[in-house]
């Protein structure tokens, strides 16, 4: 492909790209909320539009900063998820995506409402909890319809949108126009304080969520450099400009009082249009209103699509959502789902409305639209801020903000701030779904998303100099993609060929990588500064070590990385480090020279019993020869992990395997083998029944194999074996090297966040 | 056949379109194919659908072809707001002897929401194009969800 149609794909010129944003935001924020809002805040209604204007413009600057450097499908939520890591990069989908369809819900009502002014029918059908609103069965019709027409995928819809904010524009400057010129200051309905100002931009704050919108179609917009700033900050300055002047010009041209005498089932905007203009005004207002609510539940609808996409490419939710229509091309199964969303809530505000008295539907779907933004608004200002510290070398925007970092900070506190300003029941509806969207990502896209946010490598690059609460949070919340990881921890470079064999073996099988990590010991009066400044002189083999590793490691054509560790400890910092990085699995070797003092060996295997974070396999190493394999078995869980790597083993050299199982009589072993070998498909495998003593047993057996794989914690093993003498015996007894197998204690998410 | 075949441009709608046109293709000898899969833009307004999610989906639709087909190709992907047009500058470009396509039915409600592609490549091009007919087995196990396929579609305008 070509740049030159590359350059094709990109076809919004700056006034589509401001028309998107103007075309989104407008629709609220003059044609439903404005009675609400004078009634509310009186005469600070226009200050509490411009406040929330102010907001929103912090937010948009940051916006257009991230935007030109990523210009990529998903916008917001791309930003927080790329620059925050994929928890926030859950919560910011899932508020982006539900606020998107709450705002949409919220534009069809007021929709609902202007068809219902425009036909002449009110009040509900059907009584009691069973009765529902005109505007409900109007708001549901109309939703249908949008998503409909964007399941199909009409493009003829798309290029309405420049047409209807023109419309929109020419008719609100009419209407500022007249009514500037009988504005009479005396008009101004009393000032009712601030609290109830800063509650109304709660309210209204759903007015200003278009700008945001931009973002997600930013690899669309031509020179989006220039463009998508300009787009971004100009459509919340225009609608900032539009909706105080339209607010003013309704408190102050008519007598105070006018707008709060307008009866429930009256438009505040159509009734002062109708006095200021005429029925002629009050037609086009009407119009207008039809317009401008369609077209931003269109555009929203359009945008949630987009966050679908890129949440379904990181694999926050199933990539099968984004499947596109064989003929319609468009994303129907995510537009689908939107639209059900988007049905249900606008059913669930009537309902609330129904069973909670005094609850008005549009309030509680406009704040929960407001809220998710919010939310949004906010750790789209952090991501910035991440970004800029973190500043990867891909980072290059061409737009940058001015006043950094004053202006994110502001704007993420203003943006976090006003959440405290809605109302209380729609807070707590908000937290959880945030919090819903936390549980998300801990039980179901953490081990499917593989991608990494720039914080948490930030902070995990330099886990020498970080809080170590900052980077144990950062790695218990890092992705695991579900790609199996064997990390071998290399002391002793006698046994480096073997360990790394083994490792490179189980990850060939499990389709893994191996990360060979080199634990270099200092003694306890270095400090570890001084030791990392001299690695090479504490240990001049590391460099050679790992660039062995890597070699035998590319010998079975596994992925394999490196790194070195300076430590005081080296048996803790195995796991450490493979907590923080994530390890599936551990191989490591044991003996009397590796991983601390020989009369250390025993305390530290003691250690891996108690509380091990993955799988363990620890190799007492006589050779690596995988041909003739002993699994003794009692069964257990270390012995399931036992025969699960003398399988894969198998697969990868074609050994032989016997199982050894030491019963009170011969026939009960048998039977006991025999259901054993079946259940952990080991099919083609010797069966060795015996009696008497176990470590006879095994010794015995050991005598013609190659190498003996044992579960730690063996039932009836046991009481031996935390004594240390079975393993130490058996280990130093027979003359193959012994594997053993230790499954990890899974502690949940929880204590590994908190504990 | 001869001249007709010797480099053919195959457009490919969808992964069903893909399966189709190269089931199609398998009895005849084309020398040369490039294939290509048009991103149909809005022209200044919000897409369907987003660039990457249909140029991901362009590769998947490709991937369906070549293996249907037991071949490799060359592959196009092209942006344009007429679909037949962007096909038509892509042929040239490419230097192509014929434009290749089957059939892809659909009633004449869904043609008309969708516009009819097929009708326009026929009617407007300058280049020679082969319509194959659709030996319809692919169309059975292909994309789930899709309303039955009315062969005669496009000999019915």
């Amino acid at each position: 492909m070509s740049s030159g149609d590359e350059e094709l794909a990109k076809d919004l010129g700056p006034l589509a790209a401001l028309t998107i944003g103007v075309g989104t935001m407008i629709g609220a924020g003059i044609f439903v909320l404005p009675g609400e809002a004078v009634a509310k805040a009186g005469s600070l209604a226009v200050a509490a539009f411009v406040v929330g204007g102010v907001i929103a413009m912090f937010t948009a600057l940051s916006a257009s900063e991230l935007g030109t450097a990523m210009p990529k499908s998903g916008g917001a939520y791309f930003y927080v998820n790329h620059a925050l890591g994929p928890l926030f990069g859950s919560v910011a989908g899932w508020a982006n995506w539900l606020g998107l369809a709450f705002a949409s819900a919220f534009y069809m009502v007021g929709f609902g409402q202007y068809i219902q002014r425009i036909i002449g029918v009110t009040g509900t059908i059907g009584s009691g909890l069973f009765s529902v609103q005109y505007v409900t069965l109007i708001a549901l019709a109309g939703g249908a319809f949008f998503v409909g027409i964007n399941y199909i995928g009409a493009k003829e819809t798309g290029r309405l949108q420049n047409i209807i904010v023109i419309i929109l524009v020419a008719i609100l400057a009419v209407f500022t126009f007249v009514g500037a010129l009988q504005a009479d200051l005396s008009n101004l309905p009393a000032n009712k304080g601030y609290t109830p100002m800063l509650a109304t931009t709660g309210i209204i704050f759903v007015s200003y969520l278009g700008f945001v919108q931009i973002t997600s179609v930013a690899e669309e917009i031509k020179n989006p450099g220039k463009n998508l700033p300009r787009a971004v900050i100009g459509s919340v300055a225009l609608v900032t400009a539009i909706y105080a002047l339209v607010l003013f010009v309704m408190s102050a041209s008519l007598k105070s009082g006018f707008i709060e005498g307008i009866g429930e089932n009256q438009i505040a905007v159509v009734q002062v249009a109708d006095q200021l203009l005429g029925p002629l005004g009050a037609v086009a207002m009407l119009f207008g209103g039809l317009l401008a609510t369609a077209s931003s539940a269109n555009a929203s609808i359009l945008a949630s699509s987009r966050i679908n996409f890129a949440m379904g490419r990181d694999k926050i939710v199933s990539p099968d959502l984004n499947e596109v229509h064989p003929r319609f091309s468009t994303p129907y199964k995510s537009i689908a789902i939107t639209g059900g969303l988007i049905l249900l809530f606008i059913a669930g505000g009537d309902v609330i409305g129904n069973v909670i008295e005094g609850s008005d539907p549009v309030i509680l779907l406009s704040g929960a639209a407001s809220y998710l933004h919010l939310v949004i608004y906010g750790l789209l200002n952090i991501a910035l801020i991440v970004m800029r510290v973190a500043d990867p070398d891909d980072y290059q925007p061409d737009f940058r903000v001015p006043l950094y970092p004053i202006t994110p900070i502001l704007g993420a506190i203003l943006s976090f701030a006003l959440i405290y300003y809605i109302d209380p029941p729609v807070i707590i509806f908000g937290s959880t779904i945030v919090g819903l969207a936390v549980l998300w990502y801990v039980f179901y896209a953490r081990t499917r998303t593989t991608k990494q946010g720039i914080l948490s490598q930030y902070i995990l690059d330099r886990s020498e100099e970080m809080p170590d609460s900052a980077v144990s949070a950062a790695a218990s919340v890092q992705p695991d993609g579900g790609e199996y990881k064997v990390m071998v921890p290399l002391a002793n470079p006698e046994h480096e060929t073997d360990l790394i064999t083994l490792a490179s073996a189980i990850a060939k099988q499990r389709g893994g990588s191996v990360e060979a990590v080199h634990i270099v010991t200092v003694p306890d009066q270095t400090a570890l500064q001084y030791g990392a400044d001299h690695v090479t002189d504490l240990d001049t083999e590391s460099e050679a070590l790992l660039d062995r590793a890597r070699d035998d490691a590319k010998t079975f054509g596994v992925e394999v990385e490196t790194s070195t560790i300076i430590s005081h400890e080296s048996f803790e910092e195995i796991f450490d480090t493979a907590r923080t990085h994530e390890a599936d699995l551990v191989v490591m070797g044991w003996g009397t020279d590796s991983h601390g003092s020989p009369g250390r060996a025993e305390s530290a295997m003691d250690e891996v019993m108690e509380d091990v974070p993955c799988d363990f396999l620890v190799l007492r190493d006589r050779g690596f020869d995988p041909s003739k394999i002993l699994l003794p078995t009692a069964g257990g869980p270390d012995s399931d992990l036992s025969a699960e790597i003398a399988n894969l083993l198998a697969t990868e050299y074609d050994s032989e395997i016997r199982l050894l199982h030491v019963g009170d009589t011969e026939a009960e072993a048998q039977s006991f083998l025999e259901s054993w070998a079946d259940e952990h498909d080991l099919d083609d495998v010797e069966l060795i029944a015996a009696t008497g003593d176990v470590e006879e047993a095994i010794e015995g057996a050991a005598r013609d194999s190659t190498m003996v794989i044992i579960g730690a914690t063996e039932r009836g093993l046991l009481e031996r074996l935390v004594s240390g003498s079975l393993v130490m015996d058996v280990a130093d007894d027979v003359d193959c090297s012994v594997l053993l197998a230790e499954q990890a204690r899974k502690r949940s998410i929880w204590q590994r966040l908190f504990g | 056949m001869g001249e007709l075949f010797e480099k053919i441009l195959v457009p490919v709608a969808s992964r069903e379109d893909a399966k189709a046109t190269a089931a199609a293709l398998a009895g005849y000898d084309a020398a040369d194919i490039v294939t290509v899969h048009v991103i149909e833009k809005a022209g200044g307004a919000i897409d369907k659908a987003g660039v990457e999610q249909r140029e991901l989906e362009a590769a998947e639709i490709f991937d369906v072809f070549e293996e249907s087909l037991e071949r490799s190709v060359e592959t196009k992907i092209t942006y344009g707001t007429d679909v037949a047009e962007a096909i038509f500058d892509v042929a040239h470009d490419v230097g192509a002897s014929s434009i290749v396509i089957t059939p892809r039915g659909g009633s004449r409600w869904i043609r008309l929401l969708t516009g009819d592609v097929a009708l326009s490549l026929v009617t407007e091009s300058d280049l020679p194009v082969v319509v194959l007919p659709d030996d319809g087995g692919a169309v059975e196990d292909g994309m789930s969800g899709e309303e039955p396929t009315d062969m005669e579609g496009v000999e019915d305008e």
